[in-house]
């Protein structure tokens, strides 16, 4: 019988192309404050005349293009899940380096569901409807990711 | 730019964001630019020269646009490391982000001896920017073979020797006139 070597199949060359813009953006009179807050380890909502509270605020009422009421409130920190997505395999932009959930979390005073991670630890930990808290970064800089949120029993 | 460059004070509002977009590209060598790769590694310039209209293309393609026909190792020539610019362009570095040059450079076109082919958006070395010229007579300065890679050769790398040729020095030659030169811009 004739023997067979099997030589390891060679990977194709491949090349990596980096294109980057490095903006820098102007937040506002809205989301300047706002990501402020989230620096102090607060988080503010826009109230809208008929007496709705965006969070995150925008500068108008998507429902009526009215503007908002000047002065933003505090809500949450605590909040409930209103659904979620478990991420398996993060990729190297999301909120966090191990499984997690991207959840929209109606906070505890707002009228609108915030779009953030929950740092479950499993999926099986993950149920729609459950009650999650915000878990602060220690060097914040005024942005979306210098919170995360927890389920509340783990907090 | 970093984070910590725009990071607000401790205390002050938050009025700036940074908003780093990156796109980041993986693609796989078509087997023409690989040969034409390994062949850099070994000291080579090779190009394709069109069976049909006879114009030479470095890094070859595998076809020839004006014609609309297929090239292949066939069709592969040696190319001479020694040339003539016929165009350039001195580029004054803007400190923007990523720009690691701060002194005046040149990119240049240089068609290369004996059968052709243009070499674009080279770098002239060993000559002040001021003296650079239509005309003038380079040749390749290589890396010696041990600092040769080939990491930035794409599907895309029109003219490039990146890695393997460090820039084109004058020969001291005399000019060839512009007037031979015309239509051997890129
Ligand atoms: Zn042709």
């Amino acid at each position: 019988m004739e023997c067979v070597l099997l030589r390891p199949v060679p990977e194709p060359p491949r090349t990596t192309h980096t294109i980057e813009f490095p903006y820098t953006r102007t937040l506002g009179p809205v989301i300047g404050p706002f990501l402020t807050g989230l620096r102090d380890q607060r988080i503010l909502g826009a109230r809208t005349p008929n007496g709705g509270v965006l969070v995150p605020p925008l500068e108008w009422d998507p429902a009526t293009g009215e503007a908002i009421e000047p002065d933003l409130v505090e809500v949450g920190p605590g909040g409930t899940v209103e659904t979620w997505a478990w991420v398996t395999q993060p990729s190297r932009k999301h909120p966090l380096d191990h499984p997690f959930a991207f959840a929209l979390i109606r906070l505890d005073g707002a009228s609108t569901g915030l779009l953030h991670a929950v740092d479950a630890g499993s999926m099986d930990q993950m149920r729609t409807g459950m009650r999650v808290t915000a878990r602060w970064k220690d060097e914040r800089i005024g942005h979306m990711t210098d919170v995360v949120f927890v389920p509340e029993a783990a907090a | 730019m970093s984070a910590a460059d725009t990071a607000p004070a401790e205390d002050g509002p938050v009025t700036m964001m940074d908003y780093f977009m990156q796109l980041e590209y993986h693609e796989l060598l078509c087997p023409v630019v690989r040969r034409y790769a390994s062949q850099l590694l070994e000291g080579r310039l090779v190009g394709h020269k069109c069976p049909s209209c006879g114009l030479v293309y470095v890094p070859p393609r595998g076809y020839c646009p004006i014609c609309v026909v297929e090239t292949t190792d066939a069709d592969e020539i040696v190319l001479a490391d020694k040339g003539t610019v016929t165009n350039y362009t001195v580029v004054t570095p803007v400190q923007y982000y990523g720009q690691e040059e701060t002194e005046p450079f040149v990119r240049a076109s240089i068609l290369l001896d004996g059968e052709g082919g243009m070499m674009n958006l080279q770098d002239i070395v060993d000559v002040p920017v001021d003296d650079v010229h239509v005309g003038m007579r380079v040749e390749a300065v290589w890396k010696p073979p041990g600092e040769r890679n080939v990491d930035e050769i794409s599907n895309r790398s029109w003219g490039s020797a990146e890695g393997c040729i460090d820039g084109w020095r004058p020969t001291g030659d005399p000019d060839v006139p512009a007037e031979q030169l015309r239509d051997k811009a890129f």
